[in-house]
């Protein structure tokens, strides 16, 4: 039959009519037939903390098609390319199907039970040899918040070792840390009506077209504002712009001081609102009067008149945006760019009002929700560990004594890693994230790894090059085959919802944290009377009211009516679901004093310069085709087909100088290491003397070369600049190749 | 069921309204890939309108949506796609300028794929001037690949036919929009009504575009909204991305063995004549090639079995009549042989046709490599190759049979002199030339090929020296010489085929061919 087939085939009998026949679908339209569905569930998408409404349409116990949710506030029915090829994600060959444990070296197939016993013994072991605190355990910005706010519990007061952080340390902490410092809370105070509203917005290394495709709706919907970008790369974004500031590697922060000076001298700010709302003015004047105009040219390379006009645009503006992620977060200044930046909002009085806000845009699609509930860098609920009263009142609704609750947190990621380098972190819970590819001078990641007594992985992929090292992996289900919530840039909470059941004994991570406290023993203590992700909802509601993430007048019911709604959202709220929620709109702040701290920052140059051995400058990042690891896009043939390999974009003078051409093959060099094999471009689109290389591909893993320094604050690395040199690769002269 | 819109249009039939209204709150409207709030399909085109895309390149940030919709709406692998996403920049840094193109079917006015088809599969729509493909007529001979200098029809090696983007025809039917204009998330694409005659007006400045092939090869419709922001020098950023291309064996064989054959029965032809001998055993071996010939070439289809139907558009298509004027070719040449074996008479006057079949066919199908799609391959030098080759496979395969030093000599010196000095001044003419692709056919020759290319002439240059060298010879030097004019045939044809550069709208940095 089969050889029958082959013949119709090859001689042209079969066209393959029947697979590529189109009819019309009462949902999608005229389509091609099989992507149509019986059942279209409704979820939120599982990439970037936009938080697009999706629809997933099921047919035959499979994921057939997906649309953006015509009626989602957010999205209004559009997706991007990550978005439009997610249901690929979920039979990809790479999901990781069963447990595997490791046995005589090699990873062999185990039953559940086993798996969760030799995760709970092992850890114990540990723990019982070198203290409670031996165990760290890294996650992600991945799970939904019920998980998240499951594993905080979990691991503080189960597992009982505060050495718990995740992934959005790699990405977030440093908004996070800025916000704390300046407003007294974690939580980006705009929304994303204000991109609509705005009338000059300013983005500072956020490459929105290329990572946040969907936003960009909103500034083409913006007919009236003047967008300026500041990147030291012409990105996609850049090219938006109406004023573009082509600054150098890291000079952010003195761009943004010598704005504030501006402001300053030319009486834009707004006096009523600094005296009323905020403390610290007279130091902030103070920190900036050295960042003079040709000060602040020298640093950031722009034209004195530039940086003058940019921030008389600003300060003159009605209603001022500012927008940020990974330029500004991810640098050992991070923390005080983001301070800066809050300070121009703030003297500007551009904050709590429709189209003012310095807004965070963050990274994974629930990035937010493991900052509100995680139990890692806070409390859960925005609450302090320092703060007693806030230890005291979690200790009341847990029904758990309060020394249980730890007074300080633990270590953050990098310093997990460093521990386990020195040896005090023995065992690991990888839970979502795929270190090997993603944490910064590998090596030192490797040794770390090495030195362990236990690695546990879980992660919905498989193998990747984190699961490969481990001694336990753990299958979890992903985005379509779980129920939960997604929290987004603007806080708004969106309902997720399992589509289908998970691959082969893939389990949520949900029902893998009620299996490990039912093994450790603390299942009911823990997770009281808890079956499914609405009752850790309905707690977590509890564990919210009151402060500024406050959950406790939502349900699941009017989260999925309302296309997601924006925190907070009190009990009795008298604002309707679905207007835009903006923070701090009265003035009050969530300091002790209500008043926003102005902070005096001061710029410093990157800490690995361009010298005689390594004379380039690499930035990294990202395209949009792929998501972080590409754990998830790797095994998706239209994005893999579209983006297939990394690329080195490098500036003409300089390959001339290396005498390099097109396609060629390079190798890119650090103190560190070296990346291998990759293909060149040579583009006007980066700056003489400055190379980029995207982070997303293992096999030319940027971070074999990126080094080990951290935001003195909020732990987060200083990925975006190390010094490098370009060589080419021997014996790979062939282009195309 | 399939009525033409305009029946269906004149009929009244609900299917197409003929003022469509779009409620994008209408659960029909919606599709795939999200709605197209806001965008509204125009009136179904008037007489002397069609349908076209308009691109607003200031608004396109590259994001591929439209690519992805499109391959979910049409249920396409990966490796195809029918919207594509090209990048071209320009200037210098920080002044450096990139935008992108996104660009399915132009549905051009005077759509070269359509016209080369040689089983009419392509129409071009009486009502939207949607130029449509049927995957039923095709059978998968990828003449149109070539012909369309955009890339816009692509081969699908899993269904054995060719696919192409068609606005979504069947979506317009319905009032709905396009896939990629409702993926788009920054409304960068509209469908728009556009009249013909101004078209042709206006189309120089409106269609053309950097990056993309000259509007002029088929009168494209899409509007293209420049970036004010373009610099003289913005440029296709894969201008530098040089691969050769797919050898299509079966058409290596296929042409050589033909000239081969009919260089072989002018040669019996004209000794007939010249002689009065008949070559019996020749003629038998050179129809054995034509038919190998012929069989090879149906291996180039992706659907053999309907081979027959490429005759069908003679009168249009270049590829119709190199399939007609080779089979009329064959049969003559049947009979020929069979006239010589039986010795009948009008041998020759069957024999003369076969010559004329055979050149004309000859003729045709080194025309119908004369594309707009295949630069390197548009120019008159395409046909000198091919008539050459019959001329030197020809007077080789008659010195074989004449045996003594003589004209046969005489013409096969001459014919390889002229194919040496025919491919170095071609060689010439492309490195010259200020078309990118035929330089990038030079750059290929002499980088990646070059190996091909110095074999290619080695051989020639052997056969040339053995024809100098050994005066008198018997006829073992006699079938070396066909040996090694005919393997230096065999390389140049082969490397006329992955030599060519296609013209192409610009695509991504990287090729993910070279993976």
């Amino acid at each position: 039959m089969k050889t029958l087939d082959w013949l119709k085939r090859k001689s042209g009998l079969d066209i393959a009519a029947e697979e590529y026949r189109y009819g019309e679908d009462p949902v999608l339209g005229y389509t091609a037939s099989r992507k149509h569905a019986d059942g279209w569930v409704n979820s939120t998408c599982g990439y970037c903390s936009v938080g697009c409404g999706m629809q997933l349409g099921v047919r035959d116990g499979r994921v057939v098609s997906v649309r953006g949710n015509p009626d989602h506030p957010v999205n209004q029915g559009k997706l991007c390319p990550k978005g439009l090829a997610e249901h690929y994600a979920i039979e990809a060959e790479n999901r990781a199907r069963y447990p595997l444990l490791r046995k005589q070296g090699e990873l062999v197939r185990v039953r559940w039970d086993e798996a969760i016993s030799a995760l709970v013994e092992r850890l114990r072991a540990v723990q019982t040899k070198y203290g409670g605190e031996s165990v760290g355990v890294i996650s992600t910005g991945q799970l939904v918040t019920e998980e998240f706010y499951a594993l905080g519990k979990l691991v503080q007061l189960g597992l009982g070792t505060r050495n718990y952080d995740g992934n959005t340390t790699l990405c977030m902490s440093t908004a996070v840390a800025g916000y704390k410092r300046s407003f007294g809370s974690d939580g980006p105070p705009g929304a994303y009506a204000d991109l609509e509203q705005a009338d000059v917005i300013l983005l500072i290394g956020a490459n929105v077209a290329e990572n946040h495709p969907i936003l960009c709706m909103r500034l083409e919907a913006n007919h009236k504002k003047t967008l300026i970008v500041a990147d030291p790369r012409v990105t996609k974004t850049a090219m938006m712009a109406d004023v573009y500031l082509p600054v150098k590697p890291r000079s952010d922060l003195a761009l943004v001081n010598a704005m504030i000076r501006v402001v300053m001298k030319e009486g834009l700010c707004d006096m009523a609102f600094v005296e009323r709302h905020t403390t610290g003015f007279d130091e902030l004047r103070a920190s900036v009067e050295p960042y003079t105009l040709e000060h602040a040219a020298t640093i950031t390379g722009l034209a004195p008149e530039l940086i003058r006009k940019t921030a008389l645009l600003y300060g003159k503006a009605r209603s001022a945006f500012i927008g940020w992620t990974m330029g500004v977060n991810h640098s050992t200044k991070g923390t005080e760019t983001v301070n800066a930046i809050n300070n121009l909002a703030l003297i500007t009085g551009n904050i709590g009002r429709a189209g003012a806000a310095p807004f965070s845009i963050t990274g994974q699609c629930n990035a937010m929700g493991t900052r509100e509930t995680g139990f890692s860098s806070s409390l859960p609920g925005y609450r302090k560990f320092e703060c007693e009263e806030d230890r005291r009142e979690l200790a009341g609704i847990w029904n758990v004594p309060v020394e249980r609750i730890p007074a300080e947190r633990g270590l953050a990621y990098p310093d997990i890693i460093e521990a386990a380098v020195a040896g005090r972190i023995r065992a690991l819970w990888i839970i979502g994230t795929n270190p090997l590819v993603s944490f910064p001078n590998v090596d030192v990641l490797k040794q770390a790894l090495g030195n362990l007594e236990f690695l546990v992985v879980q992660d919905g992929f498989h193998p990747t090059p984190t699961t490969e090292l481990a001694h336990l992996v753990l299958p979890a289900a992903i985005w379509g085959e779980k129920e939960g919530t997604y929290t987004n840039s603007e806080r708004r909470v969106s309902k997720v919802n399992a589509a289908v059941a998970p691959q082969g004994e893939a389990r949520s991570d949900f029902e893998i944290f009620m299996a490990v406290a039912e093994k450790l023993g603390c299942g009911e203590e823990l997770y009281p009377s808890w079956h499914g992700p609405a009752d850790a909802f309905d707690e977590w509601r509890r564990v919210s009211a009151g402060r500024l993430c406050d959950y406790s007048g939502m349900s699941y019911t009017a989260l999925e009516e309302n296309g997601g709604i924006q925190w907070p959202f009190p009990e009795g709220a008298d604002r309707h679901p679905a207007e835009p929620a903006r923070l701090y709109g009265d003035g009050r702040f969530a300091t002790e004093d209500g008043r926003a701290k102005l902070h005096a920052t001061a710029w410093a140059p990157f800490p690995e310069q361009p010298n005689k051995e390594f004379p380039l400058i690499l930035n990294t990042g990202r395209t949009v085709e792929h998501w972080h690891t590409r754990t998830k896009t790797g095994g998706i043939p239209i994005l893999q087909r579209m983006s297939p390999r990394a690329w080195l974009e490098m500036n003409p003078q300089d390959a001339q100088g290396l005498g390099l051409s097109p396609h060629d093959r390079v190798e890119v060099v650090s103190a560190r290491g070296r990346v291998s094999g990759v293909e060149l471009r040579i583009t006007e689109i980066v700056a003489p003397g400055q190379v980029f290389l995207p982070f997303h591909f293992a096999e030319t893993n940027a971070n074999q070369i990126t080094q080990s320094a951290f935001d003195p604050i909020s732990r987060e690395p200083n990925y975006k600049q190390c010094a490098v040199r370009v060589e080419r690769t021997p014996h790979a002269q062939r282009r195309n190749q | 069921m399939e009525l033409p819109l305009l029946e269906r249009a004149r009929s009244g039939d609900d299917a197409f309204p003929l003022v469509v209204a779009v409620d994008a709150g209408d659960g029909l409207m919606a599709s795939l890939c999200g709605v197209g709030a806001g965008i509204a399909l125009p009136a179904p085109p008037k007489e002397g309108e069609q349908y076209r895309f308009h691109f607003d390149m200031t608004k396109c940030i590259g994001c591929k949506c439209c690519v992805v919709a499109c391959n979910e709406q049409n249920g396409n692998p990966a490796a195809i796609q029918w919207r594509r996403v090209g990048e071209i920049e320009g200037g210098v840094y920080p002044h450096a300028v990139r935008h992108y193109l996104s660009m399915g079917c132009n549905h051009c006015m005077e759509p070269t794929c359509l016209t080369g088809c040689p089983v009419d599969a392509y129409t071009k729509d009486g009502v939207t001037g949607i130029v449509r493909h049927s995957a039923d007529a095709c059978i998968g001979c990828q003449y149109c690949t070539w012909n369309c200098s955009y890339g816009v029809p692509q081969y699908n090696p899993e269904r054995g036919v060719v696919g192409k983007c068609d606005m979504c025809y069947g979506r317009l039917a319905q009032g709905q929009l396009p896939a990629c204009v409702n993926a788009c998330p920054e409304g960068a694409f509209l469908i728009e009504t556009v009249n013909t005659a101004e078209w042709r007006r206006e189309y120089e400045v409106k269609a053309n575009s950097p990056g993309m092939p000259p509007a002029d090869d088929s009168l494209s419709t899409t509007r293209i909204t420049l970036s004010p922001r373009l610099t003289p020098d913005v440029r296709k950023v894969d201008m530098n991305r040089l691969r050769p291309e797919h050898p299509h064996w079966p058409l290596v064989v296929m042409t050589v063995l033909t000239q081969l054959s009919v260089g072989a029965f002018a040669a019996i032809w004209l000794l007939e004549l010249v002689s009065a001998r008949a070559h019996r055993a020749a003629a038998i071996v050179a129809l054995a090639v034509a038919m190998l010939a012929l069989g090879a070439s149906t291996l180039h289809l992706g659907r053999p079995i309907h081979a027959v139907r490429a005759l069908k558009m003679w009168r249009r298509s270049w590829l119709s009549r190199e399939v007609l004027l080779f089979t009329l070719f064959a049969l003559a040449a049947q009979g020929y042989a069979l006239a010589l074996w039986l010795g009948l008479h009008g041998s020759r006057l069957l024999g003369g046709l076969t010559v004329l079949f055979g050149l004309c066919g000859v003729g045709a199908s080194a025309r119908l490599y004369v594309v707009p799609g295949r630069p390197a391959w548009r120019s008159p030098f395409t046909i000198l190759e091919f008539v050459l080759t019959v001329a030197l496979l020809g007077s080789a395969g008659a010195n074989v049979l004449y045996g003594a030093p003589g004209p046969a000599r005489a013409a096969m010196a001459a014919a390889a002199v002229s194919v040496f000095v025919c491919g170095a001044a071609k060689m010439i003419w492309l490195a010259r030339s200020p078309m990118h692709e035929r330089r990038g056919t030079f750059m290929l020759l002499m980088s990646d090929l070059s190996n091909l290319l110095a074999l290619r002439a080695a051989l020639l240059v052997a056969g040339l020296l053995l024809l100098v060298m050994a005066s008198a010879g018997g006829s073992a030097v006699a079938v070396a010489m066909v040996a090694l004019f005919a393997g230096g045939e065999f390389v140049g044809r082969y490397l006329f085929f992955v030599s060519v550069v296609p013209a192409n709208m610009a695509t991504e940095y990287l090729s993910a061919e070279a993976a």
